[in-house]
Parts: C-alpha cells; sequence; structure tokens
C-alpha cells in the first residue's frame, strides 16, 4: 500500500535504480509519473489556463505528500473527539461541558469540536483525502491492465550491477544455459522474455509478482467502500434506545421510542412493526473476593411479535448476545431499578407504577429518580440503595449492587409541578420552583412502607423493586457492505505486503576458453516489503546454478543430466 | 467460574521469574557489547546477498560442498576457514576470498548456528532470552487457566501478554536477521515494560464484566495485543535507528568522537528496513485487530463504529502507521522522518493504553487499574 500515490522519487530514481542499465531502470510501480515540482508538465506551467490550474491542483491534491498531509489532519483532527464530551455518544455530558465552561464552551460549540465526526472541517479532511486516493488509485488500475500485457523489460547489460547477482561458470553452452534457466524460471511460473528476432546476446528476463498491485489497488478501493457503507447507514439506517420496566411492553413506533435517531432518508414509517415484553431481568453480581460487586452476568428474558398480530417467540437477551428480529437488532445495554411507588392523595390514588431510577453510581447501583404525582399536587426526590448500609448512622449508602436489602430516602413536596406549563420537562427532574418541602423528609423507606404526609396531603408507599433495561434497537444496512470492504482490505494489504514484484534476469557468455559458458544472474526487486528477496534470489541462482551447470559436485552429476537438463525452447516473447 | 489460585501463584511467580531471566539475557547483551568481540559495522548479517553471495561463490567449487553442509550444526570449522576470524556473525562471510567465475550460488544457511559462532556472551543471552519467553509463555498460559479466559482482560493481563509477544517477535528478528546488536535494546525496554507491569499496575487474577464474556475478547484483543507487541520492537528499532543516525553524522561532520559501543549498532539502512518490515508486519494485524473490535462492538454495543474514545486513538494508531508506510515512499519524507512518524504511532498506542484507558471514561473502561 505503500505507493498508491505516485512519489516524486520516481522522476529522480534512488541509487538503487540509478545503476541500472536500460529498461531496467524503469521504475517498478508503473505508476503514473508525478511531475517533480521543478520539471512540471508544459501547458501549465508556461500559461496558467482555468484548464492548466485545474490540473495543478488535481496533481497537488493526488501527490502523496499532500496525501500525507490530510492522513495527519485526518489523525489530529480526531484527536479533540476523544477529549471533549460528543453529542453522539453522551449529550448529557456535553450540556455539563456548558455549564462549567461557559467562556470557551460556545466556542469550541462554533468549532463543531463537540461534534467533531460529523464536523464539516473532519468531512472536508476525508473527503480530499478520498479523492486525493480516487485521483491516484484508477490511473493505476488503467496502469496495472497495461502492465499486465506487456511482457518484462529487456535484460540489461551487466547484471553485476544489479543489486542481485551471481555469476558462474556452466558446462552447457550459452543458448542452453539460458534454456535451463528459463525452465527453472517459468516453471516458478515468472512471466519470461527471450531475445527477439533481431536482438543480439544470450538472455532471459523473468518477472512475477503482478498481485501486489493488484492487492495494493484492492486495498484502498476497499477503504473507498468502508466509506461508502458508512453513508449507506447513515442514509437508510437508524438507531433507537428504549427504556423498558419489568413487565412492559413497547412498540417499535416512533411515537414509543423514548429517543429515535433516524438516518437522513428514514421516517417513521420504516421501523419495523415488532413489539416486545420484558418478562424478566436478571443481574449477578460477585458476591465474595477481590472483585466483590463486580457484575458477572446480565440476562434479559423477553417476549416479543414481530409484526403486529404475529406469533410471540420468547429470547433472551444478554451483553454479548443481541436479539434480531428481521433485519432489526435488539441490544442489551443499560439496566437499573425501578422502585414502585403508591402515592394517594386526597382524592386517591394518583401514582401506581414502577419507577426508572438513573443508577448515579455504577459500582454500587445508588440510583437517583423522581416520582410526579401531578393529580396529586405531590412530587418526590428519591435515592435508591439496593444494600443499604448506614454509614456513620447518617449517610445512606450502597454496599452492594443487588437489591439484598432495598431502601429508598425520598424528599416530598407539594405544589404545582409545572406539568402544565408546556415547557417540556425530564421525567428525571423534579422542577420545585412552585412547590414547597413537605416537612420529615428525607424520608427512609423499606419495601411495604408508607409514610403519611402531614397535613392530608396523602400518602406515598414504597410497594416493592423491580427492573428496567434500556434497550438499543438499530437497523444499519451499510454493515454486510462495511464488513465485506474491511476483509478485502485485509486481503488487498496482506498481497500488497507480502507480494513482491521481482524481475530476474539472466544472462550467458561463452566460456573464456570456447567451452560452456558463464552465466550470470541478476534480480532486484522495488517492493519488497515483508523482506525475503535475497533469500529468495539465492535459492533461485542455485536453482538455475543446479540445471545450467550439471558438472557441479553439489547438484550430482547424472540427475541433473538426467531430468533437469531443459529441451531447448525457441519461444521467443512469451507470458508463461 | 471462580478463579483457580494455585495457578494464579504459578503465573505471578512465573511472570517475576520471566522478568528475572530476561534481566539476566539483558545483562549478557550488554556483556557483549561491553566485552564481546568487535564486530565491525555490527553485522546484522542481512547483508545484501549480493555481498553474501560474492564471499560464498568465492569458495570455489570444492568447498562449496563444504559451505552447504554448514547447515549442519556439526561441521564447524572442520575443514572451512574459520567463520570467527572476521566474525560477521552470519557465518557465511569468508576471509580473503575473491569473487570469481569459478564459483556457483549457494542456499542461504541455517540460523541457528549463527548463534553459536556469535561468542559467548551471545550465546548466553540467545539462550536466557529464550529461557526467559518459556517462563513468559508459562506464565501467561497459567493466568489464562486460572481465570478461564484469553488472559488479556485487564491493563496488567495486557501489558504481559503484550511483553511476552515483543519478546518472542524480537527472539524472531534475532535469528533471523543474526540481529544481536539489537538485543540490549529491546530486552531492555521489554524489561522496563514487565517490570512497570509487576510493580505498578499489578491486578489479581479476577474474572470478567459482561462486556468482556465474548469470544470476540480472545480474537480482537489477541490481534491488539500481538500488533502492539510488534510495535513495540519496531519502536525500540526506530528510536536505535535515530540515534545511530545521528551518531554517525556527528562522527562524520568531526562533531564527536567514534565510539566504540556506538560503533556496534547496526547501520541506518539496516535499522530501517527492519523497522519498516516489522511495522508491515504489525500493521495488518492492527488493521483485523480494529475491524474484529467493530465485529465485537457490534454486538455488544449495537454499533461496530462509534467514536468511542479507545476506538478513537485506535484509528489514530492505525492512521500514523499509515502515514508512516506512505512516507517511505515519499521523497523528502524518507529516513528520519518517517521514523519519527512510527514513533509518534507508537507513543498514540501508548496513549492509548495508559492516557485513555485509564482517564478518560468511555465503553473500553476495563483496565483494572485504581
Amino acid at each position: 500500500m505503500t505507493d498508491v500515490h505516485s512519489t516524486t522519487s520516481k522522476a529522480a530514481p534512488g541509487p538503487e535504480t540509478a545503476d541500472l542499465d536500460g529498461e531496467a531502470t524503469r521504475p517498478f510501480g508503473t505508476g503514473p509519473v508525478e511531475p517533480t515540482e521543478s520539471g512540471s508538465g508544459g501547458a501549465s506551467g508556461a500559461s496558467p489556463t482555468g484548464a492548466g490550474w485545474g490540473r495543478w491542483a488535481w496533481r497537488q491534491l493526488t501527490s502523496m505528500r499532500t496525501a500525507l498531509v490530510l492522513l495527519f489532519l485526518l489523525a489530529l483532527g480526531s484527536v479533540p473527539g476523544s477529549i471533549l464530551p460528543q453529542e453522539g455518544s453522551d449529550p448529557a455530558q456535553v450540556t455539563q461541558y456548558f455549564t462549567s465552561h461557559p467562556g470557551i464552551a460556545p466556542w469550541l460549540n462554533r468549532l463543531g469540536l463537540f461534534n467533531v465526526f460529523a464536523a464539516p472541517w473532519f468531512a472536508a479532511i476525508y473527503i480530499l483525502l478520498f479523492a486525493s486516493l480516487v485521483g491516484c488509485v484508477v490511473p493505476r488500475t488503467f496502469k496495472l491492465v497495461g502492465s499486465a500485457r506487456t511482457p518484462p523489460p529487456r535484460a540489461p547489460r551487466n547484471l553485476a550491477r544489479l543489486p542481485q547477482s551471481v555469476t558462474y561458470p556452466s558446462a552447457l553452452s550459452p543458448d542452453a544455459a539460458v534454456d535451463a534457466a528459463a525452465s527453472v524460471l517459468g516453471g516458478q511460473r515468472f512471466r519470461l522474455r527471450r531475445p527477439a528476432a533481431g536482438d543480439a546476446g544470450h538472455w532471459l528476463a523473468a518477472e512475477k509478482g503482478y498481485l501486489r498491485e493488484v492487492g495494493n489497488l484492492l486495498f484502498h478501493l476497499s477503504l473507498l467502500g468502508v466509506l461508502l457503507s458508512i453513508a449507506l447507514g447513515g442514509l437508510f439506517g437508524y438507531k433507537a434506545d428504549e427504556l423498558v420496566t419489568q413487565g412492559q411492553t413497547f412498540t417499535d413506533t416512533n411515537s414509543q421510542l423514548a429517543e429515535f435517531h433516524p438516518g437522513r432518508l428514514v421516517s417513521g414509517s420504516d421501523l419495523a412493526p415488532f413489539s416486545l415484553k420484558l418478562d424478566n431481568f436478571s443481574a449477578d453480581y460477585i458476591d465474595s473476593g477481590a472483585s466483590i460487586g463486580q457484575p458477572s452476568g446480565f440476562n434479559a428474558t423477553v417476549t416479543y411479535t414481530a409484526t403486529p398480530g404475529g406469533v410471540a417467540k420468547n429470547d433472551d437477551i444478554q451483553v454479548n448476545h443481541p436479539l434480531s428480529v428481521d433485519s432489526d437488532k435488539v441490544y442489551l445495554i443499560g439496566h437499573g431499578y425501578a422502585p414502585e411507588f403508591k402515592v394517594t392523595g386526597p382524592d386517591g390514588v394518583a401514582y401506581d407504577e414502577a419507577t426508572p431510577f438513573i443508577p448515579a453510581n455504577p459500582n454500587t447501583m445508588l440510583s437517583d429518580g423522581v416520582v410526579k404525582a401531578a393529580s396529586a399536587s405531590l412530587g418526590f426526590e428519591g435515592v435508591f440503595v439496593p444494600t443499604a448500609y448506614m454509614a456513620n448512622g447518617t449517610t445512606l449508602e450502597s454496599i452492594f449492587p443487588a437489591a439484598n436489602n432495598p431502601e429508598v430516602s425520598l424528599i416530598g413536596y407539594s405544589g404545582n409541578l409545572g406539568l402544565d406549563s408546556g415547557v417540556s420537562q425530564s421525567v428525571y427532574q423534579l422542577d420545585t420552583s412552585q412547590m414547597t418541602e413537605i416537612p420529615g423528609g428525607p424520608h427512609l423507606m423499606t419495601p411495604g412502607s408508607t409514610w403519611k404526609l402531614p397535613g392530608n396531603l396523602g400518602s406515598i408507599t414504597y410497594v416493592g423493586t423491580a427492573q428496567w433495561v434500556s434497550l438499543a434497537i438499530t437497523y444499519d444496512p451499510g454493515q454486510i457492505p462495511a464488513l465485506v470492504c474491511g476483509i478485502l482490505a485485509i486481503a488487498g494489504l496482506l498481497l500488497s505486503f507480502f507480494i513482491r514484484r521481482r524481475r530476474v534476469f539472466v544472462r550467458a557468455v561463452p566460456g573464456p576458453d570456447g567451452v560452456g559458458s558463464v552465466v550470470t544472474v541478476g534480480g532486484l526487486t522495488r517492493t519488497d516489503a515483508s523482506g525475503g528477496f535475497e533469500d529468495e534470489f539465492a535459492s533461485l541462482a542455485a536453482d538455475i546454478a543446479d540445471v545450467s551447470s550439471p558438472s557441479s559436485p553439489t547438484a550430482g552429476p547424472a540427475a541433473a543430466a538426467d531430468h533437469q537438463k531443459p529441451e531447448p525452447n525457441n519461444q521467443s516473447e512469451t507470458g508463461a | 467460574m471462580s478463579v483457580n489460585a494455585g495457578l494464579a501463584h504459578v503465573s505471578t511467580d512465573f511472570m517475576i521469574a520471566a522478568l528475572l531471566i530476561y534481566s539476566l539475557a539483558l545483562l549478557a547483551f550488554a556483556g557483549d557489547y561491553a566485552f564481546g568481540r568487535p564486530r565491525r559495522k555490527a553485522m546484522m548479517a542481512a547483508a545484501p546477498v549480493a555481498e553474501r553471495a560474492a564471499q560464498l561463490a568465492a569458495v570455489g567449487a570444492a568447498s562449496a560442498g563444504a559451505v552447504l553442509e554448514q547447515s549442519e550444526p556439526d561441521t564447524s570449522g572442520a575443514d572451512a576457514p574459520g567463520p570467527d576470524a572476521t566474525g560477521p556473525a552470519a557465518g557465511v562471510g569468508r576471509p580473503g576470498l575473491a569473487a570469481g567465475p569459478s564459483a556457483r550460488p549457494v542456499r542461504p544457511a541455517g540460523a541457528f548456528r549463527a548463534i553459536a559462532e556469535a561468542g559467548p556472551w551471545i550465546r548466553a543471552a540467545a539462550t536466557l532470552s529464550a529461557v526467559g519467553i518459556l517462563a513468559h509463555v508459562v506464565a501467561v498460559t497459567t493466568r489464562g487457566l486460572a481465570v478461564h479466559r484469553a488472559p488479556w482482560g485487564d491493563m496488567y493481563e495486557f501489558i504481559t501478554a503484550l511483553t511476552c509477544v515483543a519478546a518472542i517477535f524480537f527472539y524472531y528478528i534475532l535469528v533471523k536477521y543474526r540481529a544481536w546488536a539489537i538485543g540490549v535494546f529491546v530486552m531492555g525496554a521489554i524489561v522496563i515494560a514487565l517490570g512497570l507491569a509487576e510493580t505498578l499496575i499489578y491486578t489479581p487474577a479476577g474474572p470478567l464484566v459482561p462486556a468482556l464474556q465474548s469470544y470476540w475478547l480472545s480474537i480482537h484483543v489477541t490481534a491488539m495485543t500481538l500488533s502492539s507487541g510488534i510495535f513495540f520492537v519496531a519502536a525500540v528499532l526506530g528510536i536505535m535507528y535515530l540515534v545511530a543516525e545521528r551518531y554517525r553524522k556527528r562522527v562524520a561532520a568531526g562533531k564527536a568522537e567514534a565510539n566504540p559501543l556506538l560503533d556496534r549498532i547496526p547501520s541506518g539502512a539496516q535499522l530501517d528496513k527492519l523497522t519498516y518490515r516489522a511495522v508491515v508486519f504489525g500493521f495488518p494485524i492492527w488493521t483485523f485487530g480494529v475491524m474484529a473490535g467493530a465485529i465485537w462492538a457490534d454486538q455488544a454495543w449495537g454499533r461496530y463504529w462509534g467514536w468511542d474514545p479507545v476506538e478513537t486513538w485506535a484509528f489514530i494508531t492505525w492512521v500514523i502507521y499509515a502515514a508512516y508506510l506512505h512516507a517511505r515512499a515519499t521523497g523528502g519524507w524518507r529516513g528520519v522522518r518517517s521514523h519519527y512518524i512510527q514513533l509518534l504511532g507508537f507513543a498514540s498506542l501508548l496513549t492509548n493504553i495508559f492516557v485513555i484507558q485509564i482517564f478518560v471514561t468511555g465503553l473500553h473502561s476495563y483496565s483494572g487499574v485504581q
């Protein structure tokens, strides 16, 4: 992957290639040879026309340097997204940041730093990066197709100057020695080129490893595919959160969902019409040892119907085990306690339901919540502790997250709850501005106990404790495409790293005294990312020597002469 | 499932044993630096094969057989000129032989033999390293058996597994490229990292929170551990490269005295190549690890990518290493600059482990470090 972007270096060959003769200096990458700053293409340099500037800008954008800078910007731009609270993942934290840093928060907000990954400037970086990538990949794809059709270049004159080379004597005639080498390299699926009719000398050019470039292109195109898949999910997918208490049923419709984040092209009617009932929820905790209180398992038992009037099915939802309903998935993403209260006002029962409390301390499950009995003009702020413990006899604390000894501490208020004011209120907060505190709070309650409120206001009974879960319902049509592209990207990466494009050349000249020949084998690679060409070349050279020099003491003369001696092979220009 | 306390103790003991043995290996590598036979230009005998082949080629028809046989351990120096004479650790360079047309190419020689020929300090260091790695593997394995899961569920486990990977990858490079001279640096870094893990962030063996109870733990965290261990070695090589380049430039410019210890650091070109190969090895594994994490995140949290702080930093690290790979192919960015990028990549990896996972609250807050 290292050189999808054409490099300026190709215009100025490095020391490795500078030494080579003739066609072997042709750069290996076969990428579009990018003009350097100094020697850039004529038209735009001399008299900048609109098209000229356009070409110049495009060349700048698709240069490796620009790609590097954009990569850095992408990395740098991501940093604030991990340090500042983000709208996407934790809007409550963002609100809190505004409260605690009133001076700087609006400025950060103007820069989009509370929603970095949806900010226009962030999008600009990655869109430019991908434009740069496309600008390199597309021309290179054509180049690859072209190079797959052309034979390797002719052998350079002086093979000894290649990075890898070895010279040895052979008993065979020059022609036969080159034939022998051709049989070895052809057997290893090298593409071969022999001298054409008019060419002088006895030589062979062989090339292998075209898949490297295929992998390189595949990797970059797959990254583009991942980006498009994410966009697909953003346009047509949706995510919704729903809080369900034990025994409750909810239907996957727009109005029923607590939080709904639709994609740009999703409307409420696109939701899968299933309904789901939370039958039971259990949380297990480790009750001894060093990690006491750490959860060891969560399980939500649910009954669901995929379509209205459909067959009801049972299933379990666990943390790493979502429920699939058609193309939607339902995840267990949170849990908490919902103490059940019954509020009786002067006119009778005003409130009777399990009330979700939000964990303030996830380790002990000490939770906060409010009860709003508007018709009785009563409101309560409460703290729930699953395993109560009175520290110093005054502070209520929880010492274990399971509901072993649940208690609730309530502060009561009477008056106008402000629910009719038209201003929307959080169900987890009580607006006490028009209310007066009821004396006697905080009042400690155990399950079944009743707090008789003074002054004939009524009473509140802590009936018992249920649990709630928060479920995320998601639909992401980009998921499978993203996965496929990701797998292709890795495949491309592996191809481009572990296949090397290499050339091996063989030249043979008649031996000094007219007998046999002197064979030189040379090799080079430009893209040996994972290394090992040295060893491969040494083995190849040894193989070639074995067949082209059968008199050698190591090769076993008889065996070599027997079956290794190749038939003269008159192919001139072939792809093997 | 509860923790098997006996096995957990075995694990702790072996981990400390590994640390001690690594320290001894480090001493041996340092001893080789200080007292070993001088090896000019510090042979990582990844000496270009052109050179090697030329030397080999010169051995002549009669002794060519002997050279080939060198892959057998017992023929050392019997009829071949003693490789110790010039001491290229590869044992393939032979003195006083000129390339000539009377030669023939020879297959590359065996690798382990080179250790035996590299002198007593390297023999000791290599042996100690191998024993240390063995103890380290036992420690990691028994920790896993004690808690009935892949032993990289918390920060302590992650670091001990990471250093185990680094040690194994280091050993692979040591043997494959005869890179004796990197031993003191890599082993030094491993000893420091493992020592810090033992003292600062030791966490007793314990069961996992539900979010981690998935077979994706073995896949995702294994890949992240493997690639981090490999990047660890690459970072040490990168620092060596910068030290070597700076030193040689200063000596060439007459600004510094030749220093026999620094002379032993392999050449910049060799270190550059080794670093690149390490990153090339680690990068696809990192990519795979991030993807496996995305698949797991999709199962556990309902989305495959959500810019959780740890995800963000894995992405940043990936982008920086990608920049390094591109920089090596860009004029003006090769060499020193590309190594700074590579080290920046490792710095972001460390930031992710030690800053983001511990101090920034996110879905990945599993470190167990208080």
